[in-house]
């Protein structure tokens, strides 16, 4: 026997800091959204207020939530401590100001975002930083330390592309690859970081969260292998101009993506616990639209509309996968995160409540129904260019995840 | 023999707050010995490696049995091998996971 007296796990203050700041910034972001729907109703999409919005929602929230996630699992997934909690807390504090202030600048004097950007930049390369010295770290390198270690890279990646991009804009620089730099700046981000930073954590929280065991991992290299080709031949494809060559992309991701599907659906089936919360059924049920997204994106290219289809299709992507999975977790790691910090010292002296206790199920099951409706009747109203009802769907998506993330927020009540 | 069963049906009281199933009937005690007159070794494993409950769950099971009166210290070792499987939950914990 080999005994093992304490865990790795972190200081649930850090990932708690990262999880309640990206919440805040989460409700922002819809009430920005909310303010300026007349952009939105007016098809301006590049005004200072939807920068806002779009940095507070992608770097405020999913970002932050993507890397307080990573200080909570990488631990619990390594078995490998956080190399340095205290610049964990730094990197906090850096990004936290530098996303605030980016985002406050873009709305209110975006000429001067400059130096809030270069913050927000720090925040970010600290964070790779940190895991990079982490990662080093582990005894024993796995398969999901090639899914995250992947992701870290795209990331890396997609913040040197967004900083091109800004330099393109901003001097003329590279103008004449300004769409391929954008292009690669969002399968980078969206299909590299955060879509194999899910693929990574769901192999370690799926099967705990619905007690599988005895089932096999060969497949997830092949979910890797798969994924990431998919992702090189489309970048390749954007800058030689070879639409053929995407369609063979698109391809490898949707295998890759299936792949992963059909692995975790064997996972599921060999799982003890029958009734699974509903939250994470729901982040299950993001891998089924991310599946079916993927496939409508590869048959698209096929189609005279593909120009059209692609950016819709790519919206539904980021919201009823990446979204959809995010919020599903963190019902379940939010109330994980406060029930240590408030109960964990009682167990064994008192009783203490469950987390299921800590979160409102059936609330969530109707705040992420009303999300998923809501995105398709946005989806719809783009496809068939009837503005209204994608502005309604719009107002309806911003009340609903400002809703949810309330509702996530209120743990800290119980 | 009796402190021992003693200390199980106590640490019936310590729940797997993910699961809500306590940790007797969950199969997380492997096995439990008497060190000298009131002091006691637990060996005990958790359902996967680096669940993050580790410390909460260990920390119960200390605090659970350090409680009793006949009680003075008790170590928890967590073990990995053997791994858990369902197999090692009672019939009680099975069927509160149906």
């Amino acid at each position: 026997m080999i005994p093992q007296t304490t865990g790795n796990e972190t200081n649930v203050k850090l990932p708690f800091s990262f999880f309640f700041f990206s919440l805040i910034a989460l409700i922002l972001s819809q009430a920005i959204l909310l303010i300026s729907g007349s952009d939105f109703a007016n098809g301006h999409f590049r005004t200072p207020a939807i920068w806002s919005f779009a940095h507070l929602f992608i770097l405020g929230w999913a970002l932050m939530t993507a890397m307080g996630s990573m200080y909570q699992l990488v631990p619990v997934a390594f078995l490998t401590p956080i190399w340095s909690e205290k610049f964990g807390f730094i990197q906090f504090g850096v990004l936290a100001i530098g996303v605030s202030s980016f985002a406050g600048f873009l709305y209110w004097d975006p000429q001067n975002a400059l130096i809030p950007g270069i913050i927000t930049l720090t925040g970010i390369l600290m964070f790779l930083f940190q895991m990079f010295m982490t990662l080093k770290k582990q005894a024993k390198p796995n398969i999901l330390t090639a899914f995250v270690s992947s992701g870290l890279i795209c990331l890396l990646l997609t913040i040197i592309l967004g900083i091109s991009l800004i330099l393109s804009w901003k001097t003329g620089m590279m103008a004449g690859h300004y769409s391929e730099i954008f292009q690669s700046h969002l399968l980078l981000g969206v299909g590299g970081w955060f879509t194999l930073l899910i693929f990574g954590f769901s192999y370690k929280m799926v099967p705990m969260f619905s007690l599988s065991h005895g089932y096999s991992m060969n497949l997830s290299k092949y979910v890797l292998i798969s994924y990431l080709a998919g992702i090189i031949l489309t970048l390749i494809s954007f800058f030689t101009n070879h639409p053929s060559l995407t369609k063979i992309g698109f391809l490898l991701l949707f295998i890759g993506f299936g792949l992963f599907a059909w692995h975790i659906s064997t996972i599921i089936s060999k799982r003890i616990k029958k009734k699974l919360d509903i939250p994470f059924m729901f982040a299950l049920s993001a891998i089924g639209f991310g599946l079916l997204i993927h496939g409508l994106l590869f048959v698209s290219l096929f189609t005279e509309y593909s120009s059209n289809l692609i950016g819709p299709l790519l919206f539904l992507y980021f919201m009823l996968w990446i979204v959809l999975s995010i919020l599903g977790y963190l019902y379940k790691i939010v109330p994980f995160l406060w029930w240590t910090h408030k109960y964990s010292k009682h167990v064994g002296k008192q009783n203490v409540p469950a987390l299921k206790d800590l979160m409102n199920e059936k609330l969530a099951l109707k705040l992420l129904s009303i999300l998923i409706i809501s995105c398709f009747i946005i989806y719809l109203g783009i496809i068939l260019q009837v503005l209204m009802l994608a502005i309604f769907g719009l107002i309806i998506l911003a009340i609903t995840i400002i809703s949810t993330a309330i509702s996530i927020l209120l743990v800290i009540l119980k | 023999m009796e402190m021992i069963e003693k200390i199980i049906d106590e640490l019936k009281s310590v729940y797997d707050p993910e699961l809500n199933i306590n940790v007797v009937d969950l199969g997380l005690i492997y096995d439990i010995k008497q060190i000298s007159d009131r002091v006691f070794e637990i060996n005990m494993t958790l359902t996967t490696p680096g669940c993050p409950l580790h410390d909460s769950i260990t920390g119960g099971v200390k605090h659970c049995v350090e409680q009793m009166d006949e009680v003075d210290q008790a170590f928890v070792n967590v073990v990995w091998h053997p791994a858990w499987s369902p197999d090692k939950m009672t019939e009680e914990g099975k069927r509160q996971l149906r």
